[in-house]
């Protein structure tokens, strides 16, 4: 009996872990260690700070933001950045997903812009390691602006006003695609949300908050776990989660972070967007599948839609009652909505503006 | 043998009246800017999300790398103590009622490197005003109830290892993470007559667990199985525990689940002759014991349901009543649990627990039931202050027996 017992514990010691799969090695992909960053508490977001290589300068964040609002940079002078990071709608779009040229659409919404310079890495699936990165992506997509690289350069040389512009905050005689990218990075980089209700709630204004946004926020931080992934100051890790989407597609299913590192534990993982301004910029997750805050709520309180092994273990059903639920809702949808003018009351650069 | 009853019954009022010591971590919250809920249904009781985060070696679940080590953070230690009004009757007449100090305990935890984190627990001990004025019987027992490093994702989410002392994953319920601090799971107190093995006791040894794909969980040990004390026998003791779970959850807040246990040790039945500078002997004429059981956890909604089935026989050697017959016994409980007004800051609690002796020793026979409310007050933040309610009435002995009233009154906090 004695042989029998440490036979049978022996036994459950060492063989379940030969029954799954081996350990994916550790891939960072990208030139940017997402690791390094820990929990951090909510809070208000700190200053921007800028890559040694591309330095902020009024000039050159006025020249991205021209470029930023202008559509020739698209192949038939229909789509520019704003229109699908539009600063009306939350510096996103009306969605579900985003469309582009000719109407073309993609399979995943557009992630917003603002706050956008505190993450560590840029787009869903993060392929992006830098915003002047991410910014060269688009142009040459063919369902967003649908250009080339030397195309669009061809355009903004071909534009007296930009040369101009360019010559001023560069000091070179032609733009190029790296400068395009600066720029509109540094513009980008002013876009910080920082005057939520939040924000003055936690510099100590005790009225900022109503008491269903207290209780909101106690749930975000407690009950919804919803912190266990939107931490710190931008309300998001940086990092990449299965939460349970369903595949709108299941025989052409989207992979997320998968398709980058090829890692299958990155299978269905999607870059954990911020909540700030979440309110002004419905429909939400991925693929704008769900419509508005109070059925993301319920996504999530039911532990998402999927029985995928890979789904993160974060996700759990969380037993919130209609009340709770309510306070989530209204904590995100008002508490966290900007009201900083710098931000929020910026206005498309209308054609007759452009440089020309 | 009057004597020997007169001391049993001793025995069990006091492990009655001392209240059995619950845990929660607020120096985690603290780490992270978490609210106690994030982990806790309502503290102590851990939910889903915390029994994850518990398996995966005090690191955030899914999220892999990124932890603060604890020389990173601010000092990772917490305490919790429980105080207020207690008062007690049984069938020999008379009541007592006093304000006491239940419990203190001091609580240190981290992560000390990735995959690397320790636990440690100290309760120290109190004299007043719960003892005699020898100090023979303290309120509390000073000792190191947990000293355990954990070695996490040895094999991701499938193998981790616990060394040290600690909480036996052959609990399929905690009750040092459960809401009632007065009653006990008294078939986890049972002891049987020539055994010093509790199953409720914390361990000392090595301990492997593990998620594997398809909801299956799974925990192995090798422990002295003596508890706190010297172990007095070379041999050591095994068990091992399988969980099931159905649906979205562990089914510790959410989703199903059912499991099974077992442990098997050894007791000796002579002294030894060597005595390690450590207090261990080498008792001699070991003889086999082993327990075994099924449990549940249901859930619906904010309410929980947790059922547990256990046997326990020992050796014939190790039965004082027939050296002819093992001692043999059953037990279990059934506990309902509801969380409920916004944020869980009331639970309700009704438990009911039994242990069936063998026919000659049904002196010992308990059958219990408890009912508690606890109402958390303030924010939810890092500091919590709860009011706790709870009433026990528990029956000892088939014929004649004695019925003890228990109500207590007291205020749970946790820093």
């Amino acid at each position: 009996m004695y042989k029998l017992a440490l036979l049978l514990v022996l036994a459950l010691m060492v063989v379940p872990p030969f029954l799954v799969a081996g350990d994916p090695p550790d891939k960072p992909i990208t030139g940017v260690n997402v690791q390094i960053l820990g929990p951090q508490k909510l809070g208000p977001l700190p200053p921007v700070v800028a890559p040694p290589d591309n330095p902020q300068t009024t000039l050159k964040i006025l020249l991205g933001k021209q470029l930023y609002f202008d559509t020739r940079l698209s192949k038939d002078n229909t789509v520019s950045c704003a229109t699908c990071h539009n600063p009306a709608m939350g510096w996103s779009d009306a969605g579900p997903t985003s469309a582009g040229i000719n109407g073309q659409r993609g399979g995943r919404r557009a992630p917003p812009v603002s706050n956008a310079a505190y993450l560590p890495l840029q787009f869903w699936d993060g392929r992006a390691p830098t915003l002047e990165e991410q910014a060269k992506g688009p142009i040459q997509n063919p369902i967003e602006m649908g250009n080339t690289h030397q195309v669009m350069i061809k355009t903004v040389s071909d534009i007296p006003g930009y040369v101009e512009e360019f010559k001023h905050v560069f000091g070179t005689p032609a733009p190029t695609v790296d400068q395009v990218a600066q720029a509109i990075a540094a513009f980008e980089r002013t876009v910080v949300t920082t005057d939520s209700p939040f924000d003055r709630h936690v510099k100590g204004d005790e009225t900022a908050l109503t008491s269903q946004e207290k209780a909101g926020l106690e749930i975000f931080n407690g009950k919804g776990h919803c912190t266990a992934c939107h931490w710190g100051p931008n309300f998001t890790d940086g990092r990449f989660h299965n939460i349970g989407v369903k595949q709108q597609d299941p025989g052409k299913p989207d992979l997320g972070r998968y398709e980058i590192t090829k890692d299958p534990a990155d299978k269905g993982a999607f870059k954990t967007p911020t909540v700030r301004d979440a309110g002004l910029r419905p429909p939400y997750l991925h693929d704008g599948s769900e419509k508005t805050l109070e059925s993301l709520v319920e996504f999530y309180n039911r532990g998402g839609d999927t029985d995928d092994p890979n789904l993160d273990p974060l996700i759990v059903p969380l037993g919130l009652t209609q009340d709770e639920k309510s306070a989530l809702v209204a904590f995100m949808k008002h508490a966290m909505t900007s009201t900083n003018p710098e931000v929020a009351n910026v206005k498309p650069i209308p054609p007759s503006e452009l440089p020309k | 043998m009057r004597t020997f009853r007169v001391s049993i019954a001793f025995l069990f009022v006091a492990l009655f009246l001392v209240p059995t010591t619950s845990k929660s971590i607020p120096a985690f919250a603290r780490k992270y800017g978490f609210n106690c809920n994030m982990c806790h249904t309502a503290y102590t009781k851990l939910n889903d999300f915390g029994q994850r985060y518990r398996d995966n070696g005090y690191q955030i679940p899914g999220q892999a790398g990124g932890e603060k080590t604890v020389f990173e953070t601010p000092p990772p230690i917490a305490l919790r103590t429980t105080t207020g009004l207690s008062v007690y009757s049984d069938t020999s007449g008379g009541t007592t009622a006093g304000f006491n100090i239940f419990g203190l305990d001091f609580l240190a935890a981290g992560v000390l490197h990735k995959n690397i984190s320790f636990l440690l627990i100290y309760t120290p001990r109190i004299d007043e005003p719960g003892s005699d004025y020898t100090g023979a019987n303290p309120a509390q027992p000073g000792g190191m109830e947990s000293a355990a490093l954990v070695f996490s994702n040895i094999v991701r989410d499938a193998l981790d290892i616990r060394v040290g002392r600690f909480e036996p994953a052959y609990h399929p319920f905690s009750s040092k993470r459960k809401y009632n601090i007065f009653a006990p799971y008294e078939v986890y107190t049972f002891t049987t007559p020539n055994n010093g093995f509790v199953f409720d006791d914390n361990q000392i040894g090595i301990e492997a667990t593990g998620h594997v794909a398809g909801g299956f969980k799974y925990g192995a040990g090798v422990v002295n199985g003596s508890g706190a004390n010297p172990d007095l026998n070379a041999a050591k003791d095994f068990y091992a525990n399988l969980f099931q779970t159905f649906g979205k959850g562990d089914g510790q807040s959410a989703g199903q689940r059912i499991g099974a246990f077992g442990y098997y040790g050894w007791q000796p039945t002579k002294p030894g002759t060597v005595i390690a500078p450590t207090g261990e002997t080498n008792g001699k004429e070991n003889k086999p014991f082993y327990r075994w059981g099924a449990d549940a956890s249901l859930n619906y909604e904010m309410l929980n349901l947790a059922l547990l089935f256990m046997g326990g026989s020992d050796d014939k050697a190790l039965n004082p009543f027939d050296s002819t017959a093992k001692y043999s016994y059953t037990g279990g409980f059934a506990e309902l649990n509801w969380a409920g007004l916004l944020d869980n800051r009331m639970v309700v609690s009704l438990m009911y627990n039994w242990v069936s002796p063998p026919s000659n020793d049904l002196a010992r026979q308990v059958n219990a039931y408890s009912a508690l409310l606890r109402y958390y007050l303030g924010d939810w933040s890092a500091v919590n202050v709860a009011i706790h309610a709870e009433y026990t009435f528990r029956k000892t002995g088939k014929d004649n027996p004695l019925k003890e009233h228990q109500f207590a009154l007291i205020l749970d906090f946790d820093f």
